[in-house]
């Protein structure tokens, strides 16, 4: 059921639309959150359609439509999205009118536009799709969501080419009103995000698309072979995350001796990044590559997509880029690399990738 | 690969009613759950609505454990009260080992909460602990401690279609290997943000919808939740199947963010789809749940779709917005629902608040409850940015 990514287009805090793989200069932010370094969206997007649209369908339609200019103008079988909050910053914008209005809203834009589908359905417009068309919005499972659903689709040869993108945009209310539970550092460098030892991460944003193929393009053989979710309860946190990690691993044929890399969320929030460190010193064996993200892109609910398009680049390139490495830089060949992410201890996820013939 | 799915369980609350006998003893009786606000508080107390009669408060009771509408959201209580059914009636804790997943579907999510708190929000953390409760998340992750399922827990929202994507989403895990049972639905509760932008996009019925007549004019939303439990062909107990889950399609119109084409090039798309999926020719369709708003453009795109499907021979169609309202996100749920119940008591359900034909159709709704042989139902779900989904329920007898 493995699906080969045969093209990617990313909009994140860092310089990375351009397609050039891993940053030559990772972008140091000194803020409560990381915000995306956006295209210019005129060269991507009909200038038209561009006036009233809101940011994140421009991050969502751009980051796409790098994804199928590299994609030789296939037009995907499915379009399949996950997004955390979905189309946040017109859901704020209509609600406050509302409120502030005592009902008499004026603009139905913003109520259309916020529409957790909105992104997906816009794409499938842009590109006269007809194909099935789904969006997940699941907090920290939602990309996970997507990445099954094309995998069901592959398996099921119901689809060649599948579209999957994980997008969420950063407010400035979300991030005030989520400060209340001390989720962000106040000012912090990200360069710095997990020097300090102490409560919350920085925010973040992206949009990152992929094109998922049961074909293998000539000369990709980055695949992903597996997703597991789960959430979780009362008991031990490392027990209950090694227990699935066996279970998943087993399913996929492989041993933990036989990761080579594992990206992880960390984020630089004590209380969260525990389980983190307790995996990286107590479960891999010693020489697996550990490598973390958030301080490239920040926090938010579809942070994994950008630690696949990084996963994609660590297994094409056969390297770690020194910025990511956490405890252990790696010199052998690179065939499995592990994904683990979850959401404030509740929601995790494992996706596992390979290099290679499947 | 091509496990069958069968239905083991369901359960529903909405306008017309708290469980499946009541909702159909409404239908039966040809009895509305369109009417004038009661619980929500808005200006627009003149636009009819299909609002559940229950308080929060009450609903909180019917939940049956410790849940206050102080800590949870109008939505969350609607999917518990009717998960809390569905997994009765499917004798869900007896057999904790199955492998079991979650999928459920809502557009509102938390916003009722939203609507009460964000402004305080924004100007001091007074109200910190309902943060939480805001997204749309919310609710499946309550059932999903509900139901004590731990894994494949996802949310969909895909707007009007939402709950019946949740629906072949789960069948999909389950034909996939994945799991050997699924918890599928979807909620959404009447909010001020819904009621505001529907009628800001001036498509409310001033006098409550009636779907696929020539004077329809608008739709009438409601609220409510539906579930229905999907297992294997390995661990289905065979005395509990109560039908089966043969056929299911999404399609993407790629017209319009919010309307239809008026050829329902789409709806043609999901019905067809739905149709090969289950391996069955329009032919054998013995009834269809229509989406049916009873918008002008939705009813007319939908209906010309079914025309072009099925005639000479069209089956008979209504849609039961007229009783529950259009619940957005819980509707393809609460639709699944219904057409179950069509399956299994040997019915026709009727369309009310039916008066003309529409003059562009070759049909009429039908308008009153058939007792005839029903062997395989349609169900139809649409949504806005185009999103078309068809499922097929069929008898198992």
């Amino acid at each position: 059921m493995s699906a080969y990514i045969t093209s990617s287009g990313i909009i994140s805090p860092q310089p990375t639309y351009e397609g050039k793989g891993f940053p030559a200069m990772v972008r140091e932010v000194v803020s409560d959150r990381l915000l995306c370094l956006e295209p210019d969206y005129k060269e991507l997007i009909n200038p038209l359609q561009l006036r009233r649209m809101p940011r994140i369908l421009k991050m969502g339609l751009a980051a796409s439509k790098l994804c199928l200019n590299r994609a030789e103008g296939i037009n995907p079988d499915a379009i399949i999205i996950g997004t955390g909050l979905g189309c946040l910053d017109n859901l704020e914008k209509f609600l406050i009118e509302l409120l502030d209005t005592g009902e008499h809203v004026t603009s139905v834009i913003p109520f259309i536009n916020s529409t957790h589908n909105a992104v997906a359905a816009q794409v499938a417009m842009l590109l006269k799709n007809h194909g099935y068309n789904m969006t997940y919005c699941h907090r920290g499972l939602s990309f996970e969501g997507a990445l099954i659903d094309a995998l069901m689709h592959v398996e099921e040869q119901t689809a060649v080419n599948i579209l999957v993108g994980g997008i969420d945009e950063c407010t400035d209310d979300f991030v005030h009103i989520h400060g209340y539970h001390h989720y962000w550092k106040m000012t912090v460098s990200n360069l710095q995000l997990y020097e300090q030892h102490t409560m919350g991460t920085m925010a973040g944003e992206g949009s990152a698309f992929f094109m998922l193929s049961s074909d293998p393009k000539t000369g990709e053989d980055v695949y992903v072979k597996d997703v597991h979710t789960f959430l979780a309860g009362e008991d031990s946190l490392y027990d209950l995350v090694t227990r699935e990690l066996e279970w998943f691993l087993n399913k996929a044929g492989i041993s933990r001796e036989q990761i080579d890399v594992a990206i992880t969320g960390m984020n630089g929030d004590a209380g969260m990044d525990a389980i983190y460190d307790s995996l990286s010193k107590d479960y891999f064996i010693p020489g697996t590559g550990i490598a973390r993200y958030k301080h490239l892109c920040g926090e938010y609910y579809t942070s994994s997509s950008f630690a696949l398009w990084l996963g994609a680049l660590i297994l094409r390139d056969q390297f770690i880029p020194p910025d990511v490495v956490h405890t252990t830089s790696v010199n052998k060949s690179l065939k499995n690399l592990l994904i683990y992410n979850h959401i404030r201890n509740k929601e995790h996820a494992f996706i596992l990738m390979g290099h290679g013939a499947i | 690969m091509h496990h069958r799915v069968f239905i083991t369980g369901l359960g529903i609350i909405s306008a017309i009613g708290n469980g499946t006998e009541e909702t159909l003893a409404s239908i039966r009786k040809l009895k509305t759950g369109i009417g004038l606000l009661t619980n929500l508080d808005s200006i627009h107390a003149e636009i009819p609505v299909a609002e559940v009669k229950h308080s929060s408060a009450a609903l909180a009771e019917l939940i049956g454990f410790d849940t206050s509408p102080d800590t949870t959201t109008r939505n969350t209580l609607l999917a518990l009260v009717a998960a809390r059914q569905t997994l009765e009636s499917s004798q869900w804790n007896k057999h904790p080992d199955i492998r079991s997943g979650l999928v459920m579907a809502t557009t509102v999510g938390g916003m009722d909460f939203n609507e009460r708190y964000y402004k305080s929000l924004l100007a001091s953390e007074e109200h910190k602990d309902i943060i939480g409760l805001l997204d749309s998340a919310d609710c499946t992750e309550k059932v999903a401690a509900f139901a004590g399922i731990r894994h494949g827990v996802s949310t969909v929202s895909t707007a009007c279609s939402s709950s019946a994507n949740a629906i072949m989403i789960g069948a999909r895990y389950i034909r996939n290997n994945r799991f050997d049972r699924m918890l599928v639905g979807g909620t959404d509760s009447l909010t001020r943000f819904t009621l505001n932008g529907f009628l800001a996009l001036e498509i409310l019925s001033p006098t409550g919808c009636r779907p696929f007549d020539q004077n329809r004019n608008g739709l009438t939303i409601g609220e409510g939740a539906a579930f229905l439990v999907l297992e294997s062909e390995a661990v289905a107990d065979p005395s509990r199947i109560i039908g089966e889950l043969t056929g299911y399609a999404n399609a993407n119109e790629a017209f319009h963010q919010t309307a239809s084409s008026s050829d329902g090039a789409g709806a043609l798309m999901a019905m067809k789809g739905a149709l090969a999926s289950a391996r069955l020719s329009a032919g054998d369709i013995s009834y269809i749940n229509a989406h049916g708003t009873g918008t002008e453009i939705n009813d007319l795109s939908e209906g010309r779709a079914i025309s072009a499907l099925f005639q000479p021979h069209i089956p008979p169609v209504s849609s039961t917005k007229g009783f529950t309202g259009h619940t957005l996100g819980a509707a393809g749920a609460i639709e699944a629902v219904l057409s179950v119940l069509a399956l299994q008591h040997q019915i026709v359900l009727p369309a009310i608040n039916f008066e003309k034909p529409m003059e562009e159709l070759r049909f009429r709704p039908a308008d009153r409850v058939l007792q005839q042989n029903i062997t395989h139902v349609m169900s139809n779900s649409f949504g806005f940015g185009g999103n078309n989904t068809t499922l097929i329920f069929s008898d198992t007898r």
